[in-house]
C-alpha cells in the first residue's frame, strides 16, 4: 500500500506517482537502484499498478491479470486444482528434506528410516507429512477430477486440458506408487509386490514391462534404485512440465462457464447490438477496403471469453482478490498435513523379507479396488481390460461427449454412467481396504482392521 | 505429388527424427533391460537329487523355489503365486502350498486346486549334470492350466489358512 503523504501527481490522469523525494528508511530503500532493479514495477495501489505487477512478476504471471468475480466462490473450483499444487509443493520441499537422509539400497533403506525416526530432529515429522501429503495428493487430484466432470469443465475448448489432467493423475500415482517401496519394509515390500504383478497381466509385453520395472524377476536392489530414481528425478521432472501446461492452458482456454441446453453462445449472440469500436467508431466486424476486420478477440478462441465476461465486465483483479483467497487456502493445507504429521506417524514395519508374505498382502489404497476386483474376475480382465478401457474412455471423454451442455439436467446419462462408475470402483476400494483380511477372507473392520496406509 | 527440395527437407527431417528415436530408444531399452545374474535369474546347483524325498518340499533360498517331489517326479516351483507375486509357502500339515494373500490353493506338484490364481504354479527347468541336479531360474514356464489333477491327493490334515 502507498503512503498517501507520498501521492503528488497523477499521470495519464489514470495513477498517483510516488513522490520522488523518498521519506523514511522503507521509502529509500526503495528508491536504490538495487531494488528497482529486482521489482521492475511501481506499488501502486491503482488498477494499472496491479496490472504492472501482475505482468512484472513471473510468480504472478501464472495467474491472469483479471479473472471473473464468480471464480473467487469456494463453490466454482473447490480449490482442488490448487490445492494439489501445494500438496505437490510440499511433496518437493519434504522431500528434498528426505533425500538428505536416504540411501536406495535395500542394505541401509530401512536403517535411514530408523535413524530418521530416532536420531534426525524433526525427522520422522517431516516424513510424516511426506506420506500424508501424497495420500491427500491421490485424493485431492480424483476429487479434482470428479468435480470437473461434474461441472462439465472438460467440454470444448478445455478437451485438452481433460487430457492433460489424466495425464496428471496417472504421473500422481506412480509418484505415490514409487515412493512406497522407498521405505523397504513388510508393507511397502508386498504391497509393491502385488502392484508390480497387476503389470505382468498386460498381453504380449507384460513380462518385458514387469521386467524393466523391477530390473529382474523380483523385488530387489535392481528394483529399488530404478523407483528411488523414478520418484525423485523422472516423475517430478514429468508432473512439473505436464502441470505448467496444465497451468498455462487454464489461462489460454479461459474459466469454465454453465451453458443451458443447447450449449451454444455464439459471437453474434453474445455481442452487444450496434457496437461500435470505440478508436475508428465504426460497427465491428465491418469490412473495410474489402478486408474483414479482425478484432484482438478474433485470435482468442471464442468459447474461452464467455458471455457473461463480454456483456458485463464484472472481473476482479487477482491480485489482492483471488491471491489472498490462495494463500489462505495454502496455509489451511499446510496446517492439516503438519497436524495430520504431529497426530499420526507414517507407518514402518519390519525390514522387507521376501520369504515371509503378511497376511493379507494389499496393494496401495488406491489400487485395493483393482485387487478387490481381481478376486472375482480374470486377471486379464480385472487387471487390464477394466483399468485401461476407464482410463482410456475417460481420457477421450470430451471428444466422445457431443453434447455441448454442462448443466447437469442435460446430461443425464453422462452423469449417471460417470456416477455408476465412480460408485463401483469407491465400493471396490472400500471393501478391499477395509473388509478384507488374510487369505482375503471377508473380516468386518470393527472385528479387526487391516486397513493399510 | 511433386519431388521438391521443400517435401525432400520436410521428409528428411522426419527420417531423421526417427532414426534419433530409435536410437534412443534402443540405448534406453540396453541400459534398463534386466541382466542375468547368479542367484536368482542363474543357474544354480541343487546338489544330490536324492536328497528330495518323495511328498517333501524344500525351499531353495538362493533361487528364491521350492524343489518338491511329487510321487518321484522332480519340479523347481516357483515362490511366486501366479495370481499377484504373494510367496506361496508349503502346508505341512496339508500337504499343500496355500497363498496367504488371497487364498490360493496348489497340491504338491504346483497344480491349481482353488482360489484366484489363473493357473498352477510357475516351473524352473531342472537339468541332472555328472549326477548333481541344476535349476535354470533364469527360464521360467507357466504352471500348468486349472484341470490338471496329476498329482491332486487328499489334503493330509488341516489347512494353514483360513479360506483353503
Amino acid at each position: 500500500m502507498n503512503d498517501p503523504s507520498t501521492v503528488t501527481t497523477t499521470r495519464d490522469g489514470l495513477e498517483p506517482e510516488i513522490d520522488p523525494v523518498p521519506k523514511g528508511v522503507w521509502q529509500r530503500l526503495r528508491h536504490t537502484e538495487v531494488w528497482q532493479s529486482v521489482f521492475r514495477h511501481p506499488q501502486l495501489d491503482t488498477p494499472r499498478g496491479r496490472a504492472l505487477q501482475s505482468f512484472s512478476n513471473v510468480f504472478l504471471h501464472v495467474y491472469p491479470v483479471k479473472v471473473p468475480s464468480r471464480v473467487l466462490r469456494l463453490r466454482y473450483s473447490w480449490r482442488l486444482g490448487y490445492i494439489a499444487t501445494v500438496l505437490f509443493t510440499i511433496l518437493l520441499v519434504t522431500g528434498i528434506y528426505l533425500m538428505f537422509f536416504y540411501t536406495p539400497s535395500v542394505t541401509s533403506a530401512y536403517g535411514d528410516m530408523q535413524e530418521l525416526r530416532t536420531d534426525v530432529g524433526f525427522g520422522q515429522l517431516i516424513r510424516n507429512v511426506h506420506r500424508w501429503s501424497a495420500h491427500l495428493m491421490v485424493l485431492v487430484v480424483v476429487l479434482h477430477l470428479v468435480r470437473v466432470f461434474y461441472a462439465g469443465a472438460y467440454k470444448r475448448p478445455r478437451q485438452f486440458n481433460w487430457v492433460l489432467g489424466m495425464g496428471l493423475l496417472v504421473i500422481t500415482l506412480a509418484f505415490s506408487f514409487t515412493g512406497y517401496l522407498l521405505p523397504w519394509d513388510q508393507l511397502s515390500y508386498w504391497a509393491v509386490t502385488v502392484g508390480t504383478n497387476l503389470v505382468g497381466y498386460v498381453p504380449v509385453f507384460g513380462g518385458i514391462l514387469s521386467d524393466l520395472l523391477l530390473g529382474g524377476p523380483q523385488i530387489g536392489q535392481a528394483t529399488l534404485r530404478r523407483f528411488y530414481t523414478l520418484h525423485v528425478a523422472v516423475l517430478p521432472l514429468a508432473l512439473a512440465l505436464v502441470l505448467m501446461i496444465h497451468i498455462w492452458r487454464v489461462r489460454k482456454d479461459g474459466f469454465a462457464v454453465h451453458r443451458g441446453s443447447s450449449g451454444a453462445f455464439s459471437e453474434e449472440a453474445t455481442q452487444r447490438p450496434g457496437a461500435t469500436d470505440p478508436a475508428t467508431d465504426q460497427p465491428v466486424d465491418m469490412e473495410v477496403d474489402g478486408t474483414k476486420r479482425v478484432r484482438l478477440l478474433g485470435v482468442v478462441d471464442r468459447e474461452s471469453v464467455t458471455a457473461e465476461e463480454r456483456l458485463t465486465d464484472d472481473s476482479v483483479f487477482t491480485w489482492p482478490h483471488l491471491l489472498v483467497r490462495h494463500v489462505v487456502v495454502g496455509l489451511g493445507v499446510v496446517a492439516t498435513v503438519l497436524a495430520l504429521g504431529v497426530a499420526f506417524s507414517a507407518p514402518l514395519r519390519s525390514i522387507a523379507n521376501p520369504n515371509l508374505t503378511p497376511e493379507p498382502a494389499k496393494a496401495p489404497w488406491y489400487f485395493v479396488g483393482l485387487q478387490e476386483l481381481l478376486s472375482h474376475f480374470d486377471p486379464l480382465v480385472a487387471g487390464i481390460l477394466v483399468p485401461a478401457g476407464v482410463l482410456i474412455t475417460l481420457m477421450l471423454l470430451p471428444y466422445v461427449d457431443r453434447n455441448p451442455a454442462t448443466e447437469s439436467r442435460n446430461r443425464k446419462f453422462a452423469i449417471a454412467a460417470f456416477s455408476a462408475v465412480l460408485l463401483i470402483a469407491v465400493t471396490l476400494t472400500v471393501i478391499g481396504a477395509l473388509f478384507r483380511g488374510p487369505g482375503w477372507t471377508f473380516v468386518a473392520p470393527w472385528d479387526h482392521s487391516y486397513l493399510e496406509l | 505429388m511433386a519431388f521438391t527440395r521443400r517435401r525432400l527437407l520436410r521428409n528428411g527431417w522426419g527420417i531423421g527424427a526417427g532414426l534419433l528415436t530409435f536410437a534412443a530408444g534402443w540405448t534406453s531399452w540396453e541400459l534398463l533391460r534386466p541382466l542375468a545374474a547368479n542367484g536368482a535369474g542363474g543357474k544354480i546347483s541343487l546338489g544330490d537329487p536324492s536328497n528330495y524325498a518323495d511328498g517333501t518340499a524344500t525351499f531353495v533360498n538362493e533361487g528364491r523355489l521350492w524343489v518338491v517331489n511329487a510321487g518321484g517326479e522332480l519340479f523347481a516351483l516357483s515362490q511366486k503365486c501366479p495370481h499377484l507375486g504373494c510367496r506361496v509357502p508349503f502346508c505341512e500339515s496339508s500337504g499343500r502350498f496355500e497363498c496367504p494373500c488371497h487364498g490360493s490353493v496348489f497340491d504338491i506338484g504346483g497344480e491349481w486346486i482353488a482360489g484366484p490364481s489363473p493357473r498352477g504354479m510357475d516351473r524352473h527347468p531342472l537339468s541332472l549334470e555328472s549326477g548333481v541336479l541344476f535349476v535354470d531360474t533364469g527360464a521360467s514356464e507357466d504352471g500348468p492350466d486349472h484341470g490338471s489333477k496329476n498329482y491332486l491327493s487328499p489334503a493330509k490334515g488341516p489347512a494353514c489358512i483360513e479360506s483353503a
